[in-house]
Parts: C-alpha cells; structure tokens; sequence
C-alpha cells in the first residue's frame, strides 16, 4: 500500500475480543460480522488497490444501536469508518486494522414520501435509483445520478457530495438535500435541517455534505425531489480538433443554454467505448460531444435546433440529433460504459478526478498527453464538459512490475495540473486516501488547519474515519492554540474614520 | 483600551478601513491580543438585523471593492467582499448574467439607504423568490478566502463549479452574519438570465387554497420558479410596485416561468389549465413580471416607508405545505398581516407593535410544523428582549458554538449579534 494510514492502536487490537463481544451485546445476532473470511466483502470500496480487512464489521439497523456503538467506540478509544454501499472512487470506506466497519447497508427503508412538500424522508442505506423508482409513479425523481446510482446509497452520496451527468443543471447532492439525522461520534444523535428550504443558524447541513464521514454518522435524509421534465432529446458531435468542441461548449454556455447533461469523450475513449457498446460513435474525430436538452417539448426542439446551429459554426464535422428515445438512450450507453469499455482495452485502470476551469480543457488535454508519453502509460478522457470535470483514465497493468507506481504518479500529476490551471484535486468522488496527499497542493498549511478544527467540533478525539481527506493529523489541542501574533496594538498605516 | 477614542475624529467608534487581507490580518490579531471585538461591515446597510454588538471597534471593508475577475462564460464571477452589490448586478447583467437566487434587497424593508456589498449578501444569505427552484446564496458560493478568529487568512473551495475537494466551508460561510470569518474575497456562480418570465394570477383565493394552488404548481412538470400569495389585507395599503394590481382588493396567487419564450409561454398555457379549479388565471409578461417580483422579494407591501413600517416583521421559513395554516393561524391571533413566498415556505409576517414582538405565538407556532423564525425588523428595545435568531434545541445550539468557536475562539467577530446576551 502507497499511502500511509494512523498506525494502529496495539492496545485497541490487543482488545479484540472484548470488543466484539461488547458490540455483540448492542447489535445481536448477524449483525456483528468477525470471521477473516466473512470480512473480505468490506476490506475494499470502489478504489480496489487498496485493501485493508477491519478489525471487525458491525451492522446496526436503528438510530439508537448506531449511538451506542459510537458512544462505546468514543469511550474506549477505538477508530471508526462508516461505510454505506462500498461504492467511494476515492476509498473513503476503507477499513482500518483496528477499527471497526460501521456498515449502514440494513437502513434500507423509506421513512417518508411527501408529495405536497416535495421531498423524500429515507434511511441512508437507500439506493441512490431507488429514491427516483420510489416516487416515479407520480412523475418525480431524485436529480442527483451518480454513474453508481443503482447501487450507491443516499447516505454514502450526502457523505460523498455526489454528482453525476446531470449536475450542471441540477446541482449536486448538496443543492438537494434538505436535512438530516446524525450520530455524532460521541453517541449523540442531532437532527438538523427538515422539510423547510433552509435550516436556521449554522448552514450545518452544508458542511456535513461531502464530508467523507469524518463527522458524522447519517442515519436519516431528508433530499427534495423534483418533476421529471417532459421529455429529453441529445445531440452527437464529432470535431476534428478537441479545441473546437471546447469552444462548441462555451458557446453554448454563452448563449445562455444550461443543457440537462453535456459530456466530452476524447479519442481513446471513443474507440474503446464504441468497440464495447456499438453505440455508432465516429471513429475518425478527436473529440465527441453528447449534448442533451431537456424540458417541455417546445423548448428541448428549440434549443436543439440553437445547439446544432453552434455546432456547425464551431466546424462540427458529424452531428446526429436523437429522434426517439432508443436512440437517445444508445448516444448514452457508450458514455455510461466508458468505464467498463476503457476495462476491456486494458488490465487495469485508474479513474482521476479534476475539476478545471471550461476554458483551460485542451490546454489540460496537451498536458496530459505530454505526461502519457513521459509515464509511458495510456490515457483515455471522458469529461463533464458542462461543469469542467475531467476523468481521466489512466491504463495501466497491475502484473507488470512498477506499472502501478508509474500510473499512480501519472495521475497526481494530472491533478496537480488541474490545480495549476485554476481547478481543483476533485469534482465528485472525494478526497479519501486517494487525493489526501495531494491536499498540501491545493491549500496551505493554514487551510488545511482550519479544516481539522471544524473536525474537532464534530469529534474531538478524531476516531471518526482517520486517515482520510487529511495527510497530517493534529491533535485537537494543539490546532485550537492560538498563537497570539507580536502584540501590535496600532495600525497607523490603515485609514481610521 | 484599544479603539475607545479615535484621537484624530474625536469619534467615539473607531472604524478600521481596510484595504487588502493583510489590514484585515493585522486588525484581528490586535483584536485578539487586545481582546476587543470587532464588528465587521460592508456598507452597513443590514446593522440592524440581529442584536447590539458591545463594540465600538468597527472593521469596515468597503475598500476592498475590486472585481476580481469575471469570466461570462465559465459561469463565474470572483470579488472582493466589499464590492458593492449594484455594480456588480450591473456588471453580469451586462453579460446577461444574473445571480439565480435573487438576493433580497433589505433597504425597503429597513429603511436603510439602497446600499450592500457581495459579502453582506452572502453573509446574510437573503435568497429571493426563486430559492425554491434555484437554491439560496449557499448554493452559489463556489469559494472564498477569508480572515478566522485566529487572525489567519485561509481559503476554501475554488473557482469552479464542481468541486468536493475538503470540507464545503463556504456553506457555514453563507448566512453566518460575519461570526465565523471575515470574507475578503469570494468567487460566486453566476446563470444566464432567462429570456422570458410570464406571471399567471390567481385572484380571490383564501390563504388555504392559495397554498393548495401554489402546491399544485410546484408539483407539476412546468418547471415554476416562483409561487407567492399575497392576501387581500395586504393590499389595504397603495404598494410600490404593485401599481393597480389590487385595486379590486382581492387577494392575489402568482406563478413565475422563465425560461426561453416560446417554452414560458407554452408552460404558462399549460399551468393555467391545470389551475383551472382556482380560478381563471391571467398572465403578466416581462417587465410588469420582473416588477411585481422584485415587490414580493424585497417585501415592499410591509417597506419601512410603508403604513406597517412601524411594525415588527418576522421571516420564517416552513415546510412550504403548512404555510397557510401557520401563517392563517399568525394574522389571526395577533392582527397582523402576512405574505407568502416559496410555495408557503417562507412567510413574511408584519405584526401590530408590542413589547415581546408576539415571539412566543410566532416561534410556537413555526416550531409545531418544523419551521424557524427570524425577527428581521424590530425596534432595539424589542431586540434587546426577544431572540433575533430562532432559538435551536440543545444539541445543534451546542455544536454549532463549537463549530463558532473552531474558526473564532476569541468571539472578536460580530460577537453577540447572533445570540442576545452575549455582546453585552
């Protein structure tokens, strides 16, 4: 393993069996899981490099269980990762030695479905998909669509601050979730936020979305949702230089057009999407874009008719417009399984996250054939183009010697261009272990301090997930020291009124 | 004591002016070493929401007012805190451009000068009509760099629009009434105005069935950004903006679509019929539409100037299905009036003068159906007695002072203007 994790507690592990049996006594039955060979479906998430079995998995199925498995942990020192579906690119549910595996997989019921207040009261447990399928029947959904939505759980996406292809003009998890219940690390449960659009004082709901489980345990959700637009049409769009759909896609943001969804694949993620799903993607172009409208019949034909008029004029060399559902759904499918496609072509990948400003796309595209050559690895693009989120996906071969390293190293330098290029080290999958030392990339030793004290308002002791988001871990004590600056009590070069 | 007297003015408040984050740095830290706390203003247009801050130490930014950089088509716009709201609306209108929450104007309502500043927007997180669609200024805050209790610049976020890189503190940011920070450069994400809005009108329906209506169209597919009632007594009084709108004195419902035109006027068409049961809806478009919104977002009908500018006014915020009830029940026992937005989930409530500002029939009531209630406008005396900020239960009230206290330990920031009591 690459990346360092806290060293584990002797003393906790020296425990082991008194522990589980204390667990045991709040959780009974199945619900405590310690045999090495029942543990192995919980030593990964979806960042499968990294392997790590806990110390013993425990899967509470009510709010008050959850408490007191905390409040034990918190009194007896003992490390806790929360973890929902297993589904984090980023490894934020990767167990540790001596930890112990809070999984939320048995809070898998919808509490509420408020049609009035359009929301949705559910456990966190509760698939992403299942949200939308559950209120389908009158019309609505939950917006937010993570690739993983068929299995990735609510609480692992508030966690998380999941987004997904429609984000641009949706938002994230984050602009549609509106409350929630909590466990806090030292057992005590909090409820905040409702079915109200905002939450007094403190937009806690907020800070705790994309949190990576550092703060807390979700135990309940409360998300809105939203009426199904009447219909959706797309676009396919082939250009024969990947600047000239850049500029297609800034032109379209310029024209005042938020489309429902507008993803970018380069090359090499054509040829091995298409290759896999026959979706009739062009092979002969350098960038594709699947642009896709949707709304009220009037207006998705409208705007489709705008968006093609910019294409031409941004030298589109192919352009097909969906004209039924079978055929929007297959400009899809290669996008959706570029993942599973880029899988086939090689034996292993590694899929990156950035975020860059729009603009800064075939810059950030040159760069990252520049590293390719250097790292002598390839590389495939599929990219959010609406929201300037860029995936990477590095090829490599795990079975030859020093490939891994070679891909790991590849892909911080991609993120560190993102940085440089004014972005960020991730769009939507997280920080985790997998970006945590990139962190002194993006923010000063001051930033990422101030971070760790909102941590300690949370959980004090830091038990709570350890190892993630931060490379450096301080002492609660110590990150509250003010450090009183010199003394200075005039400021006779500020203008005074 | 530092600041008491400011020898050149012989003024008994000493404002700090000043010009980059370093002054804002140095400021805090003598603060800190001196433990005096300091109150953090933009123009100052929205002192007198909350309570009195026992200070005379005044931090003003209204110097730092540099526009960044503005980027129409990555959708965003980076500026200094102190950068005066007006410029900066006229800025990205220029482009088109617009901030989607429509952030609420507070000088009618406070009768305060038609000023403000991006971070007193952000940090009193106002949103407008089209919250219930678009999100509130939370949502629009990408990312800030910002000066903590601790003396020390930090920043979070970035300048992108999707972004999960460390904890999102720009939420706690927003609506924090500068108790956390001082914001001294924010980056904010900017949408495309739309081409056209088109207002249907219900006219006549009671509170209940105006909420009903409201539900009805929030629920439907045809994308609504904004749902508001205004009841018939709000209409007793002549109303800027409203122009002869009531001048049958029946109450009014209205329904905002935006979008490009020929989709606003097809949804308009469609809404209407799904209306039908209310009633016969007629359609505003355009300017008269953006007019008529811009009187409920700014809550004109209850404007300092107005015949209730004496009155105290509450904003709570509720499940949008229970407005009606809450708000019905409200205007009854205390006389007063209210006005609906969100779908009736948030009530503007202006209620007859009196010493506890009706604050336990308000807050119980909010409370009974999960809502919160903030006393926006009220004398000083009242604000000395009654809590400004709706009281939270135990749990959330501690953590978020320890939430408070990890970015400001001192309470040199806007200390006690939250909380009633403490600036004393």
């Amino acid at each position: 393993m690459a990346i360092m994790m806290p060293a584990s507690d002797q003393a906790v592990l020296a425990r082991r069996a008194e522990i589980i049996a204390a667990l045991r006594a709040i959780v009974p039955g199945e619900g405590v899981i310690d045999s090495a060979a029942e543990m192995r479906a919980y030593e990964s998430d979806g960042l499968t490099a990294y392997r790590q079995p806990p110390m013993v998995v425990v899967l509470p199925d009510t709010t008050e269980q959850v408490s007191l498995i905390l409040k034990y942990c918190a009194e007896q020192n003992i490390k806790v990762v929360p973890r929902g579906s297993g589904t984090s690119l980023s490894g934020g549910a990767l167990p540790l030695e001596d930890g112990v595996l809070l999984g939320l997989g048995k809070f898998k019921r919808i509490r509420e479905i408020d049609f009035d207040n359009r929301v949705v009261v559910t456990e966190p447990g509760v698939t992403n998909l299942a949200i939308s399928q559950a209120v389908a029947h009158a019309g609505f959904y939950y917006a937010p669509d993570p690739s993983s939505q068929i299995a990735c759980s609510i609480g692992g996406n508030v966690a998380e601050n999941s987004g997904g292809v429609h984000c641009l003009k949706y938002g994230m998890t984050t602009n549609n979730v509106l409350g929630c219940e909590i466990v806090l690390m030292s057992g005590e449960i909090l409820r905040i936020g409702g079915k109200g659009c905002e939450n007094a004082g403190y937009d806690l709901m907020g800070v705790i979305t994309g949190s990576e489980g550092l703060l807390g345990v979700i135990t309940e959700v409360t998300v809105r949702i939203l009426q199904k637009p009447e219909t959706a049409r797309a676009l396919m769009v082939g250009f024969a230089q990947v600047e000239a759909a850049g500029e297609c896609v800034a032109r379209i943001i310029g024209a005042g057009i938020i489309p429902g969804g507008m993803e970018m694949m380069d090359k090499p993620a054509i040829h091995a999407a298409e290759a896999f799903v026959h979706a009739g993607y062009p092979l002969d172009v350098e960038a594709l874009l699947i642009i896709e409208l949707d709304g009220p019949k009037i207006e998705v034909d409208e705007l489709i008719a705008r968006v093609e008029t910019i294409a031409n004029a941004c030298g589109s060399t192919t352009c097909q417009i969906s004209t039924s559902e079978a055929e929007r759904n297959l400009f899809w499918a290669g996008r959706k399984a570029a993942f599973p496609a880029v899988g086939r072509i090689s034996p292993d990948y590694l899929c990156m996250d950035g975020t860059i400003p729009r603009g800064a796309l075939p810059k950030a595209l040159a760069r990252i054939r520049e590293l390719g050559e250097k790292y002598q690895l390839g590389c495939a693009n599929v990219f959010h183009a609406g929201d300037g989120n860029l995936h990477p996906l590095i090829l490599y071969d795990a079975n030859k010697p020093g490939e891994i390293e070679r891909a790991e190293a590849f892909g911080a330098d991609i993120l560190r261009a993102c940085v440089e290029f004014g972005g960020v080290l991730t769009g939507e999958h997280g920080v985790g272990i997998e970006k945590r030392d990139l962190m002194p990339d993006m923010f000063t030793e001051i930033d990422l301090n101030q971070q760790q004290r909102l941590k300690c308002a949370f959980d004090s002791q830091g038990l709570l997930n350890p190892g993630k988001v931060f490379p450096t871990l301080h002492r609660c004590a110590e990150l509250g020291r003010m450090h009183v600056h010199a003394g200075k009590l005039a400021f006779p070069d500020i203008p005074r009124f | 004591m530092l600041f008491v007297l400011n020898l050149d003015t012989g003024s008994l408040v000493d404002t700090l002016k000043v010009r980059d984050a370093k002054d804002v740095e140095e400021v805090v830290r003598a603060a800190i070493a001196n433990e005096q706390p300091l109150e953090i203003i933009g123009h100052g247009s929205k002192r007198g929401i909350g309570h009195a801050m026992a200070t005379n130490a005044v931090l003003d930014l209204s110097a730092l007012n540099a526009v960044t950089s503005y980027e129409p088509n990555e959708l965003i716009v980076t500026l200094q805190a102190g950068a005066p709201l007006a410029d900066v609306l006229a800025l990205i209108d220029a482009k088109n451009q617009q901030f989607a929450f429509e952030p609420m104007d507070t000088a009618p309502l406070l009768g305060t000068p038609a000023l403000g500043t991006i971070g007193g927007m952000i940090a009193a997180g106002l949103a407008g009509p089209r919250r219930i669609r678009a999100g509130g200024a939370r949502d629009h805050l990408l990312g800030a760099h910002a000066v903590s209790g601790f003396g020390d610049s930090f920043k979070t976020g970035g300048k992108v629009v999707k972004n999960v890189t460390g904890y999102d503190l720009c939420k706690l940011l927003a609506g924090s009434w500068g108790t956390l920070s001082v914001m001294t450069e924010v980056t904010l994400k900017v949408m495309p105005k739309p081409e056209a809005e088109r207002t249907l009108l219900l006219r006549g329906l009671d509170d209940a069935a105006a909420n009903k209506a409201m539900t009805a169209a929030l629920g439907s597919p045809y994308d609504v950004s904004a749902a508001a009632h205004l009841p018939k007594s709000t209409f007793r009084t002549k109303t800027e903006g409203l122009g002869d709108l009531a001048s049958d004195g029946e109450s009014r419902t209205m329904l905002r679509l935006e979008g490009i035109t020929s989709s606003a006027a097809h949804r308009a068409g469609s809404l209407r019929d799904l209306l039908a049961p209310f009633g016969a809806a007629t359609l505003i478009e355009d300017a008269p539409s953006a007019a008529l919104w811009a009187t409920i977002r700014d809550v004109l009908p209850f404007a300092a100037g107005g015949a209730l500018g004496a009155w105290p006014v509450w904003r709570i915020v509720c499940p949008p299905a229970s407005g009606a009830a809450l708000g019905t029940q409200l205007a009854g026992e205390t006389g007063g009036e209210v006005i609906y937005d969100w779908g009736g989930g948030l009530i503007w409530a202006a209620l007859p003068p009196k010493a506890d500002a009706h604050a336990p029939a308000v807050r119980a009531r909010a409370a009974a159906v999960g809502g919160h209630a903030m006393l926006i406008r009220a004398a000083e005396d009242v604000r000395r007695d009654v809590d400004v900020f709706h009281p939270q239960a135990p749990g959330i009230a501690a953590l978020s002072e320890r939430v408070r206290a990890s970015f400001d330990p001192k309470t040199v920031l806007n200390r006690g203007r939250l909380r009633r009591g403490v600036g004393a």
